[in-house]
């Protein structure tokens, strides 16, 4: 019991990063990795005893990312938070951003949440395709077209900004 | 040497690690042939690497302390619903991104939002009340001494049928009502009831396709909570700053009430 719990903490930084990359605010990231661990240890039997708790708890926790944000989503949430909504949205005065990181977390925010995650889950997370499907619950080739997709539009998105950061310049 | 064609997807599985091995030489000579190809591989490397610079600094930070406290048996108490608290701040950015590029917004809003939205219901519901209960003199547009004339006049407009439920049974009188917007072509009717006290309670109800669903709504920072439910063409939340109990007792007597009017 105690190895499982001791197995559980060492994932918290890996959870903290995931919710972090799919929320960008610290707390409601935290906020979800709490959750997601209350579940878990709820759950506790349904983790099978030398397996990596790892997908286990990246799939509870997608879980409860997702049925949420769907909810969300429904009301234009991809199409409404234009990279502008990084600036209404203020960092954490503690989080010092630079502005290219700035700019991406924004620009992943501005995508759909399905593809952030896929995204989220292969470029930072590492998993390989087979371990991210699984975990997201969709085909491999889903998974493989919402990957494509979201480079393509987090690729947009960063155009874009840089585009209107320097007709700003012009302007100025 | 296996010879195949490669294409754009190619480009995703080379990149994350998923070309078979003994394609990668074929594959590097593809993207040495198309400069286009070979720009858009190198822009995407890019972003992954900015990808994973801006959210490294996660992984060296300390686990707060109430995650470890969750591991360890000692839950912080909390209320018992999961969707407690971090996704609120998620509608709290779409309600600030709303508010902040309202003329952006109001294109595409309208076309990507669909049937369903019980949290925007009870955002709605708790924004009328936080603005119309605390009104003295003009909290209504129709007072309750005109009830008849502002039931028909609310279930014409928002094309339902309403009767504005008696709740003096939990200890409310009906002030009256008004007509607000609801979503982006909606209509919602708002009844406003006050207690002897002085307290205020509103019951607000809008046309909601065919969605079911019912909980309970608090806006991140505190203040009034919202008791919704989706239910027969009905949106309806009953908001107030009562004690949870209470506020579920006069919901579901409204609840009721409604219900009973649509079939009399």
């Amino acid at each position: 019991m105690d190895d499982k719990k001791a197995a559980i903490l060492s994932e918290i930084p890996r959870l903290r990063r995931y919710a972090r990359s799919l929320l960008r605010d610290r707390d409601s990231a935290d906020d979800l990795v709490q959750d997601c661990l209350e579940r878990a240890l709820l759950r506790l039997d349904n983790w099978q005893t030398g397996e990596s708790p790892r997908r286990w708890l990246f799939t509870i926790m997608h879980h409860l990312f997702i049925d949420q944000m769907r909810k969300v989503n429904r009301r234009g949430e991809a199409a409404i938070l234009p990279l502008e909504a990084g600036e209404a949205q203020a960092a954490p005065a503690d989080q010092v951003e630079t502005i290219a990181s700035r700019e991406i977390m924004d620009a992943l925010q501005a995508i759909s949440p399905d593809r952030r995650a896929a995204l989220v889950m292969v470029a930072i997370e590492g998993f390989s395709y087979a371990e991210a499907a699984n975990i997201l619950g969709v085909p491999a080739g889903t998974l493989m077209s919402r990957i494509a997709r979201g480079r393509e539009e987090l690729r947009g998105l960063l155009e874009d900004t840089s585009r209107r950061r320097s007709i700003r310049i012009v302007e100025k | 040497m296996t010879r195949r064609d490669f294409s754009e997807r190619d480009i995703h599985m080379a990149l994350d690690g998923e070309l078979p091995g003994e394609e990668r030489m074929a594959y590097d000579a593809w993207l040495e042939a198309n400069p286009e190809m070979k720009a858009r591989s190198a822009r995407y490397i890019a972003d992954r690497a900015a990808m994973r610079a801006a959210f490294a600094g996660v992984i060296d930070e300390p686990v707060p302390a109430r995650l470890r406290q969750v591991v360890f048996g000692e839950m912080p108490a909390k209320a018992p619903a999961w969707r407690s608290r971090w996704w609120l701040s998620a509608a709290a950015a779409v309600v600030l991104a709303l508010g902040g590029f309202g003329g952006y917004v109001a294109g595409i809003d309208s076309a990507s939002r669909g049937g369903d939205g019980d949290d925007k219901l009870a955002e709605q519901a708790i924004a009328a009340h936080v603005i119309y209960a605390a009104e003295k003199r003009h909290a209504v547009e129709v007072p309750a001494s005109d009830k008849d004339h502002l039931q028909t006049w609310l279930s014409n407009r928002v094309g339902l049928k309403l009767v504005a439920p008696d709740l003096a049974a939990e200890g409310f009188e009906l002030i009256g009502g008004r007509l607000l917007p609801a979503g982006e072509q909606g209509k919602a009717a708002m009844l406003l009831y006050e207690d002897a006290k002085g307290e205020r309670i509103s019951l607000f109800v809008t046309a909601e396709s065919s969605a079911t669903s019912k909980g309970t709504y608090t806006a991140e920072g505190g203040g009034p909570e919202a008791v919704y439910w989706l239910d027969k063409g009905y949106a309806c939340a009953v908001v107030g700053s009562l004690p949870p109990e209470r506020l579920s007792d006069v919901a579901k007597s409204a609840y009721g009430q409604l219900l009973a009017g649509i079939s009399s």
